[in-house]
This record gives C-alpha cells, structure tokens and sequence, in this order.
C-alpha cells in the first residue's frame, strides 16, 4: 500500500533514545487529531500514544519495517530509508544507528547520531559546551552530528601505530563552527574503545580569574591555583573511574612533612588526596600527569592516554594573574600550565594528543585571528610543530539541511515560518551555516 | 591653475618637469557684436526717469546673437583661444552645467555662471594645439638615441634616473623654493650586491625601498640648492653600496629575532621533527649525526621544511595550512 505511510518506532531496545515520533498517516485520519502537531513537544504524552499506535501497526501490518515519508506541512518522519526510495529525497535522513563513533564512515556524513546516556556522565561532566548541555537537557538526549573533520580525526587515531609518539591534531576554525564538538566526538571515540581521556575542558581558565594563587611547595619560582586544580580533579575522577585502581604510581611522592604517597599505590588514592588535601592539588595534578605520560605505551600499560585540551593556545598566551607586585604572571611559572605543557610534548607513546584552538576565551587577542599560527604564537607553534591542523568549517549544505531537520522533529522550531521555504532561506542568511548562530537564531524562533 | 607637462629626456637621464603658473592677467577680449546702431533710450547715469531731456544716458546696446551661433564645426579653434583666458560663455559652442542642483531640477547653465569662470579651463591646449606646441618646439630640441627604443635598454644603460622639478609663474618672484627637491631612483637588482650586502642595504634604507618593483627612492631636500641636493643624493647612494658590502664585528651577534625571513635548518622546527623520527625508528640506530643527516635528506622531510618554510615566511592561509598538514601526515605516516 503505497500511499500508506506509517511510520514505526525505532527499536523500542535502542538505549534510551525515546525520540518522541510524530505520526501523520492516511490509514489512521482519525487519529490524527489526537496526534497531530501539538503545541508543545510532550515525550510521555505522545511516546505513550506511539506505543499505543505500535502495537495496532505491529498488528496490522507486522512486517513494515521502513516507511517513505510523507512530507507534511510541519514535521518529517525520517528512517533510514530504502535505497529505491530515498534517491529522490537524499535529505531527508538525519539520524543514524550508529551510535559507535567506531562504526561510523563517510557515508554517515551529515547524520547526527546518539551519544548513548550511560556514557554523558562519566565522559563529559565538564567537556561539553555550555549551550550544548542546555540542548541536552532539553532535548533528553545528546546528539552529535558525524562531521568530515572529527571523522578524519578518527580514522587517523584507527590507523595509528602506537608504539610511536603521540600524534597531535589540532582542530581550528571560525568562532562557533563546531571544534569543540569534533573534540567532544573524538573523544566519545577513544571513550568507547576503552581509552583514558585525559580531558581538559578549557585551558583558558587557567590563565585568568585566579582567586587563590599561592607560591608551589614544589619549585618556589611557581604559582599553584588550588582552586582550579581541584575542580579539574573531581572531574577527572569521574572519567576516569575505571583507570583509578589499575593503574599504580612507580615513584615515592612527598607531599608535606607528614604526607607522602608511597610507590605502587593506586592513582585513585592520588586523586582523592589531591581532591582533600586542597593545598597541594596543582601538584598533585603534576603527578598524575607525570605517572601518566610515563606509564602509557610501556609494555605493561593495559591502556591508552588520549589528552585532549581545549583552547590550547591559552598555555602559550598572556594571563591576567597578577602576582602581587602587580607584574603579569607568566605561563610557564604556573603549575598546572607547566605540567601541561609537558604533556603536550610528543615525548612519549601509547596515545593520542588531540586539542582545539579557541580565540573565543583567549586574553589579548583580536576577534578576527582564528589560523594555528596566530593563536598559537611564535613558541607555541614550535612547541606543537609537528602537527596536523585539521580545518573546522561551517555547515556544509547537507549538514545545515540534517541540523534543520532535527530541530524541526524536535519542535525547537515552533515559528511558523520557519517551516517554510522562505523562512528556511531567511535562516540561512541570518547564520551563514554557522553552527553556533544557527543555534542561537532557532533559540527564538 | 593650467598647467604645461613636459618629460625631455637628457642624455644624462635628468628629467625636468616644467610647469607654467597662469598668474598672468586676463586678456581682455572685446565683445564685438552686430548690434543695431539705433538702441532704444535705457536710463544709465543720472536719474532722468524718462529719458527725455539734457542727460540721457547712452543707449544701451542689445547684446545680440551669441558668437556660438555662427561658429562652424570646422573652425580653427585655436584662433577662438589662443592662449589661457577665463571662461566665456558665448564663445564656447557647449552645452556646458556647472553648480549645485536647483533643488528638483540641475545645475545652472553656462551663461553667467560664475562656477565656470572661477574654475581654470584648458580650452586652450587642445591636442591640436599641443601639436602646435610641439612643432614650434622641434627646432630647439636633439634627436632621441636611436638605440635605446625600449625600456629594458633605458634601464640597463642608465640604471640611476634623477627627477627634479622647475616651476615657472608670473609673480613677483621667479624662485620656488620646492624646486630644489630631488628623486633619485635606482634598482637595486642593477647594483652589484650579493645576500649579505643586499640584507644590509635593506635594512640600512628602510622605507625607501618599494618591495614590489624593486626600486630604491631617496629623496633629497636639505640643501637649498639643486646642484647641492644632486650630489647629495649620488654621495649616499654611494655611501650605502660601499656601506652595505662592509661586514662589521657586531653583525654577528644577529639574532634570530632579526632575520628578514625564516630558515629552517637549527630552527626548533628541524629539531623536532629530527626528534621524532629518531624515536619513531628503531631504537638501535643512535642517536648521531649521520643518522639525522640521512633523515634530512629523505623527501618526506624536505617536503615538510618547503611548508614549514612557506608557512612562516608567506603567512597562513588555507593553502599553506593544508600543504603543512599532507606533509605532516607524510613524514609522520599517518
């Protein structure tokens, strides 16, 4: 029955991804005004309808797996469409299945797929962009679209031996186009193949609005930022939960006069003294680092280090700290930066360096600069040199069309217009395909 | 003010750029016109209301067609205006608008426009007239070396060009104090200097030199002279030359933040990629000169220093960033 269209859920197992569905269909007009476009997206209301309405289609026609959506005046129902069916309509499809980062190719190019939600919270307690964890929390569930730079990323990370030093990728671009959202997916993929991130939400941070900058126990000549350090240290705990007893340090710590970390101990033990003893956090995010950096690609390592910093150019840039005679400090007399930029190097093996630029959070520089050079600076570019700068542009055709379409099927687009041609040309304009103000626009509409 | 442009050529290369100022007084034409002899009585003079009586003023005079009437297409100009003189109305066969625009209409027409009278016209030096100009001034002129036709041999027999001005006006005075200025224009590519004299030259000229025709410019203007100013200007050029071949002791402290352009070999680029290929080789080849040496020469290696290099020296653009990243991922085989 050709002019039949039912749509049918998605396999009901499919963890956690309760999309509310939209159903239009001839056969069942009158349902239609039960189920038509409400005014207000209501996932229980109209999942518990689709469920209803599951269970009659299962019954009456038992073996429709795929539809050939109709286009209505406001929603799309999309699948993944027969091959016959969907030549005429190419844009149409915006989701896929395949939810492992690994599995996707470029034929997902411009789909947004689930990041499943048993792994939202241990992988980004603080990764994710601020706007984007909004939309999350909206939407309940966080879709990321597969995007050429963040595949390119992956397949480089899939081919790479890793008996040799970390390869570093550098994603860099306009404002707002999407770079830390490729370094978010990168991540979910070293996430999902049993990786430790090392994750370091913003570097820029670290450099500006200090509130306690204490002189390091360590090397007098440095400042430790207790605060930071201990913020970024819960998280850590949090992504790296499964790592924390395996892995043991190799070397006798001091931390104080009575405080001492002995060898063999389980980094946990490490992060939790870090997290109480506030004092001694920076160093204690040093030690990590170090017994990290040392410990992965040794023959003995079960795992694989994937540091990933965003905004990387702030370890290279000016900070406004001001030590107390009122002179700026320096990058490199903070801690935290310092052992950073240790990190940074490609001195050892087993892993993946992986970072961002970012002029949005950068002190002292213009709008306009967004290229390595410029944002990196002289000593920066030789400290990253080599590395692969993987280009982050704006929305291609497609994948304007795939982000429009979502948030049609998400009701975030409830103006009217928006639905139209006119309205979608109008939108295309205001953004320019940039990501980021594409978001914002459909905030209001 | 009108103004004659003429460039003659010398042997020598000087070039004399003269000009004449139009502070002469205007010549008065007189307006002949076929007016009827027997005018009717206008009141001029004392006030004699009607025009009867002792004092009647003289008759005005119809002013009569104008003069563009009768001109043919193919007059002589040249008598019309011979020589620089205000602009007149009557005279000049054009429709000619100058001024604001009355508001909703256009600018006014050309009778008693005082716009276009103030303004400096060049009626007088049409191409015709020029040609005039030029025939007259063929007598007193040389013939042009046959052999230097083109340009390329003008540069390569007479590298150095020196260009003055004179300026000529009817004044008080016949002295113009900017006439002593002098240009002295030279290539360095027609200078014999090597790498290092060049660097040296550069930097010791500054903003004199135009990068892109390759051409240094010094101006000379603190004598008061002319003569003077000339051989000022040949005395530097010869300064910097001789000056610029010199290599003094402290040039060797020149550091790598004094580099006109960027070079890769002891860059901390060289160093790292050196640096990772040895680690990412076997590690029993060692650590020594001949092993980088070898890796210095495999294309791979030489590929990632051409961008690195075009990199710095050209500035990032979308180019030089994607030829950076396929030589990256070549040398680090990814």
């Amino acid at each position: 029955m050709a002019h039949l269209a039912l749509a049918c859920t998605r396999a009901v197992g499919t963890a956690g991804a309760r999309t509310p569905l939209m159903l239009r269909s001839i056969y069942l007009g009158s349902r239609n005004s039960e189920l038509g476009i409400t005014s207000q997206p209501s996932y229980q209301r109209s999942s518990y309808k689709i469920m209803a309405l599951h269970r009659l289609s299962l019954r009456l026609r038992p073996t429709i797996t795929h539809v050939r959506s109709l286009h209505t005046s406001g929603c799309r129902r999309q699948q993944e469409p027969v091959a016959a069916e969907s030549e005429d309509e190419p844009f149409l499809v915006f989701r896929t299945q395949a939810n492992d980062p690994a599995s996707q190719s470029e034929k997902h190019m411009g789909q947004f797929y689930t990041v499943p939600p048993a792994h939202i919270r241990p992988l980004f307690p603080h990764g994710l962009p601020r706007r984007y964890q909004e939309q999350v929390k909206t939407f309940n569930e966080a879709c990321i679209m597969v995007r050429p730079p963040a595949l390119e990323v992956i397949s480089c990370l899939k081919k790479t031996d890793y008996t040799k030093p970390a390869p570093r990728f550098l994603f860099y671009g306009l404002q707002g186009t999407g770079k830390t959202m490729s370094l978010c997916h990168t991540i979910h993929f070293c996430y999902t193949q049993g990786w430790l991130v090392l994750h370091i939400p913003d570097a820029h941070i670290w450099m500006k609005n200090c509130k306690e900058l204490l002189p390091s126990s360590y090397n007098t000549s440095r400042f430790d930022q207790p605060l930071q350090a201990t913020a970024w240290l819960r998280n850590f705990r949090v992504t790296s939960e499964p790592f924390l007893s395996k892995i043991k340090t190799k070397q006798r710590y001091v931390w104080t006069k009575r405080e001492f970390t002995e060898e063999g101990r389980p980094l946990g033990e490490l992060v939790d003294l870090g997290i109480s003893r506030v004092k001694s956090s920076s160093d204690v995010v040093g030690a990590v680092m170090k017994e990290l950096r040392l410990q992965s690609g040794q023959p003995g390592a079960e795992f694989r280090l994937a540091v990933a910093v965003d905004g990387v150019n702030a370890l290279w840039g000016r900070s406004t700290i001001k030590k107390e005679d009122k002179s700026a400090v320096e990058p490199e007399e903070l801690t935290l930066v310092y052992n950073l930029r240790k990190l940074m190097k490609n001195d050892w093996t087993g892993g993946a360096i992986i970072a961002t630029l970012s002029q949005t959070g950068s002190l002292y520089m213009p709008k306009s600069v967004y290229l390595p050079q410029e944002l990196l600076g002289e000593k920066g570019f030789d400290s990253m040199d080599p590395f692969v700068p993987v280009m982050v542009p704006n929305y291609s055709e497609k994948e304007f069309e795939s982000c429009y379409l979502y948030f049609t099927d998400r009701h975030w687009l409830q103006h009217p217009q928006s639905h139209t041609e006119e309205g979608k040309k109008e939108i295309i304009f205001l953004s320019n395909r940039n990501p980021s103000m594409f978001d914002r626009i459909c905030g209001f509409l | 003010m009108a103004s004659l442009g003429s460039k003659v050529f010398l042997c020598v290369g000087r070039t004399n750029v003269s000009r004449f100022g139009l502070k002469e007084s205007a010549n008065r034409l007189a307006y002949s016109t076929l007016a009827p002899v027997n005018s009717h009585p206008g009141n001029k003079g004392f006030p004699d209301k009607n025009g009867r009586g002792p004092f009647r003023r003289k008759p005005r005079r119809d002013p009569g067609e104008p003069r563009t009437e009768k001109m043919a297409v193919d007059q002589d100009w040249l008598a019309v205006y011979p020589s620089a003189t205000p602009f007149r109305p009557n005279s000049i066969p054009l429709p000619v608008r100058m001024g604001y625009p009355v508001r909703g209409g256009i600018p006014p027409e050309k009778k008693g426009n005082l716009e276009l009278i103030k303004i400096p016209n060049f009626l007088h030096l049409t191409p015709a007239a020029i040609k005039k100009h030029c025939e007259a001034l063929k007598p007193f002129c040389t013939e042009w070396p046959s052999a230097l036709d083109t340009d390329a041999k003008c540069d390569m027999d007479f590298p150095v060009k020196v260009e003055s001005t004179d300026y000529m006006s009817a004044g008080q005075s016949l002295r113009n104090p900017s006439a002593r200025i002098v240009h002295l224009k030279v290539k360095l590519s027609s200078l014999n200097l090597d790498d290092h004299a060049r660097k040296k030259m550069l930097k010791l000229v500054g903003e004199r030199y135009c990068k892109d025709t390759d051409i240094l410019t010094i101006t000379t203007d603190s004598c008061p002279l002319r003569q003077q100013n000339y051989d000022y200007a040949m005395y530097l050029l010869t300064v910097l030359f001789h000056e610029s071949w010199k290599f003094e002791p402290w040039e060797a402290e020149k550091s790598v933040a004094d580099r006109e352009e960027y070079i890769w070999e002891d860059s901390p680029s060289q160093k790292n990629i050196l640096d990772v290929l040895l680690r990412m080789k076997v590690a029993g080849e060692g650590d020594d000169q001949e092993a980088r040496d070898q890796l210095l020469e495999r294309r791979e290696v030489q590929e990632y220093k051409d961008s690195v290099v075009r990199l710095k020296n050209e500035g990032e653009s979308e180019s030089t960033m994607l030829q950076y990243k396929e030589a990256v991922k070549k040398v680090l085989s990814l």
